[in-house]
């Protein structure tokens, strides 16, 4: 190994060439196809789910529902709160309900359009402002606040008297979608030793294994999942999505099965980056060094956790941004809505803040009349800084280099702006 | 079940394919826009009838005082084409903006006008220039204004068997100046969210022609004599920049009337017109 | 069998005669039936260009061809670019400059480039861009592709 030159992409060869084999790439004699039915409606209760017929259609092998999952009916990475398939209560869009397998694509969404599910709709909510109100519809019967991290560091309160100038303010981000160019995929199979095989791209083999196994009430080391090549992932194929369904498939027919997702189930199926609501309230002293943080994060988590208790911590963590701050305070919160569930995605949650913390320096600098270098240069993390959280940064902070070399690609003579 | 592709090799066999096949028919050209309705099944289709061997529709020529583009002319032929570059610039401009290049290579200018998208990029200026479109059915040929063949998002004129085998449009007398500006999500592949096509004639420095059309603020593209009037007989330098740029807000606001989109596409204009303005030399 | 149709194309060289149901799209024919999985489907209708291939030398999406639209065709996928054994100069250039990462963009990023220097052998890095705005990748945010293309283009090498 050579350490400081770069060396060719190990796996390149295949990928230049075309033969790099990413799930959809993979076929078998006598296999099946796997179509999802997926809700239209956000909130809704199940009252009748008739699949019989999609079932006489000549060539469907198999019709699944809740009620044919061997083992337990959730996944998810923290908590399994997201069902493989709904058995009642649908939570958001685009809940898988059914699934077909079939001879062909077409037979199998000829069968999708043949179940029939009959709902109540069920009052829904879709801002997590709205979700945190005592009166908002309940996602979940336990409360809509899936998790929540105060942060308190000095004295906020005293920090603001003490500050010359104080900025005010509300930011929002909107959801996001990986889009990785390799739409899901995957194929299952029962080996000659009759475990399961399941071939997918996914960024989480293990535990992807594990939550198969639960689901098909059998034990971890009868689950085989190889990962094929992945075409982009960026966080996206963290959860699970047609992982638990081809692998039901195949373990009630014992045929192997493909599933391959269109874009557009591409985009209902998986997670989505968190839209976050934060308010700052930022105080600094004439010479522009910072000297109060409050902000508040509400993370719409969606209807299912995945990630996101994690990711709101992150935000939190990231609250100051690379700055020292001594009084902060923090509140993020993670809250349940009816909307696509969110997850990780580049960044995990530390990709929202900047679009506050940053815009509140510019303003601050711009009240003080100081430069955009001069005020992040007199509150930068260096060496032996403290963090919101308490940490002492002992190595590797290298924002100081960064903001000079940031300034001479400018041209600003940083003489005049410490 | 299942789509029978028919694949004539002469004119008149894709009249008989169209006048006695059963139907729905629909017509093959590019196919960039009919492949996804098919498969999203936005309407029936019983038979694809595929003209491109029809190579007489794949020529861009001119005859007497007019320019007569085959109806299978791709956007790569209509950017690449010397003759349109040097007479009509703003339709090779506005060919250059579809999609990216795999879809130039395949989309053709009688589909653009066929599928009638209200965003439709060649099909402004071929309004700014007034084209008429060559109609062929079994009943024989006939001529309409490119402005009447359209009546409505996704709409026109054209009977089930009838085929656009041609555009054509009076050649701009040399000394001409067009341009066209489009407003996409982005570079490429951006459906128009707006565009504009402006053609003047001038006489040494006066204007005594002009076009200006615009895309995607009406169910189909459409000339403003409105605003062309702001140009008509004027120097140049004298035409008012500012006073054009509001009256097209004003146009857009009253093709628009309260649709959801005209509270930004009425400052968006602004934008548009200044660069498109610009663009021609007049700013 | 009722409602097919033959369809004859020369893919990668090769003279190809097939029975298909007279829908079918290209793509699906490549990797159905033709084995030709190298060709990839990234959204399905034209926006990302995963699924290029050239058609008598040019880049057409693979998924907005119905098959039997390019009967009598030559078709080059990117299993026709050239052997595991000897790389175009394109795909040694990818290789060597990082333009490869989750490699689902790269066969279709290979193919509008070889058409590109074909017909162009020095292009701009401007008419790079032009020539691979029709495709996405969403790992390395094009500057090595454009690295890459650049440097074929530079070398002059014969292809």
């Amino acid at each position: 190994m050579t350490i400081g030159k770069s060396l060719p992409r190990y796996e390149g060869l295949g990928k230049v060439t075309g033969q790099a084999k990413f799930p959809a790439d993979y076929y078998m004699p006598g296999m099946l196809y796997g179509k999802t039915l997926r809700t239209p409606l956000a909130s809704a209760k199940i009252l009748r789910l008739d699949t019989s017929k999609a079932e006489s259609l000549r060539g469907v092998a198999k019709v699944v529902t809740a009620q044919d999952i061997p083992g337990e009916n959730g996944h998810g990475v923290i908590f399994p709160d997201a069902p493989i398939l709904v058995e009642d209560r649908v939570r958001s869009i685009n809940d898988a309900i059914a699934l077909v397998a079939a001879e062909s694509e077409e037979i199998a969404e000829e069968a999708l359009s043949l179940i029939k599910v009959e709902y109540e709709e069920l009052p829904a909510v879709y801002d997590p402002r709205e979700a945190m109100k005592e009166d908002s519809p309940l996602v979940w019967d336990k409360g809509n606040i899936l998790y929540h991290l105060p942060i308190r560091k000095g004295d906020v309160e005293k920090g603001f008297r003490e500050a010359d100038v104080i900025v005010e303010n509300k930011y929002s981000t909107q959801m996001v979608d990986h889009a990785f160019l390799q739409p899901e995929a995957a194929l299952s199979y029962i080996d000659e030793t009759g475990n399961l095989v399941l071939r997918v791209a996914t960024q989480y083999v293990h535990w992807d294994r594990t939550e198969i196994a639960r689901a098909l009430n059998i034990n971890i080391n009868q689950v085989r999942v190889v990962c094929a090549t992945v075409g982009g992932a960026f966080g996206g194929r963290e959860d699970m999505t047609l992982q638990l369904h081809c692998s039901l498939l195949t373990w009630l027919t014992k045929r192997p099965v493909k599933m391959v997702y269109s874009r557009e189930e591409s985009f209902k199926a998986h997670s989505k980056r968190h839209p976050i609501y934060m308010k700052y309230k930022t105080g600094c002293t004439k010479e522009g060094k910072l000297i109060a943080l409050e902000a508040e994060f509400i993370g719409d988590a969606g209807a299912y956790s995945s990630w996101s208790p994690n990711i709101l911590r992150k935000s939190a963590v990231h609250a100051t941004g690379p700055y020292y701050v001594p009084n902060v305070k923090v509140d993020a919160y993670a809250v349940h809505t009816n909307n696509p569930f969110t997850g990780a995605m580049r960044g995990f949650g530390a990709a929202q803040p900047p679009i506050a913390y940053e815009a509140q320096m510019d303003l601050l600098a711009k009240e003080l009349g100081l430069h955009p270098f001069t005020i992040r240069w007199r509150n930068a993390f260096e060496e032996g800084s403290e963090t919101a959280t308490g940490q002492i940064l002992e190595t590797s902070v290298g924002l100081k280099e960064t903001l000079l070399a940031t300034a001479k690609a400018y041209g600003w003579d940083v003489e005049k702006l410490y | 079940m299942g789509v029978e592709f028919y694949k004539p090799q002469k004119l008149e066999d894709v009249l008989d394919v169209l006048a006695t096949k059963k139907g729905p028919l629909k017509i093959l050209a590019g196919g960039t826009d009919l492949m996804l309705d098919i498969r999203n099944k936005k309407y029936e289709v019983a038979g694809i009838v595929d003209i491109n061997l029809l190579s007489e529709l794949k020529n861009i020529s001119v005859e007497g005082e007019f320019i007569k583009i085959g109806s299978l002319v791709t956007f790569t032929q209509l950017a690449n084409s010397t003759l349109l570059q040097e007479r009509v610039p703003f339709l090779v401009e506005a060919a250059n903006s579809v999609g990216a290049p795999q879809i130039r290579n395949q989309g053709t200018i009688g589909g653009n006008i066929a599928n009638a998208s209200p965003a439709a990029d060649s099909v402004v200026p071929l309004i700014a220039l007034d084209a008429i479109c060559s109609v062929l059915s079994p009943l024989g040929n006939r001529d309409i204004p490119l402005n009447q063949l359209l009546c409505g998002v996704g709409k026109t004129r054209l009977a089930s068997d009838e085929l656009i085998v041609e555009v054509k449009f009076k050649l701009p007398r040399k000394i001409t100046r067009s341009a066209f500006v489009k407003f996409g999500r982005r570079n490429a592949l951006a459906i128009a969210r707006m565009s504009v096509a402006i053609l003047l004639g001038l006489d040494g420095n006066k204007v005594n022609a002009a076009r200006v059309a615009l895309g995607a603020v009406a169910p189909n593209p459409f000339r403003s004599l409105e605003l062309e009037n702001m140009f008509l007989n004027k120097a140049m330098e004298e035409i008012d920049v500012d006073e054009v740029i509001a009256r097209s807000s004003m146009v857009v606001s009253q093709a628009l009337g309260n649709r959801p989109s005209a509270k930004w596409k009425n400052e968006a204009i602004k934008g548009l017109m200044r660069q498109v303005l610009s663009k021609i030399g007049i700013m | 069998m009722i409602g097919t149709k033959s369809f004859e194309a020369i893919v990668n060289g090769e003279q190809v005669k097939l029975n298909i149901p007279q829908n079918l799209r290209l793509i699906d024919v490549l990797r159905n039936y033709l084995g030709l999985t190298g060709t990839k489907e990234g959204c399905g209708e034209g926006e990302c260009g995963a699924c290029t291939v050239l058609v008598d030398g040019e880049p057409y999406n693979s998924c907005l061809l119905f098959a039997l639209q390019v009967q009598n065709k030559n078709i080059l996928t990117i299993e026709g670019l050239a052997s595991y054994n000897n790389l175009h100069p394109l795909q040694e250039s990818f290789l060597e400059h990082g333009a490869v990462q989750c490699g689902y963009c790269t066969p279709g990023m290979l193919l509008v480039a070889k058409a590109l220097l074909d017909k162009n052998p020095n292009p701009t890095r401007e008419e790079i861009k032009v020539a691979i705005s029709g495709n996405l990748c969403r790992c390395t945010g094009y500057s090595k592709i454009v690295d890459a293309i650049s440097a074929v283009a530079e070398k002059g090498v014969k292809r």
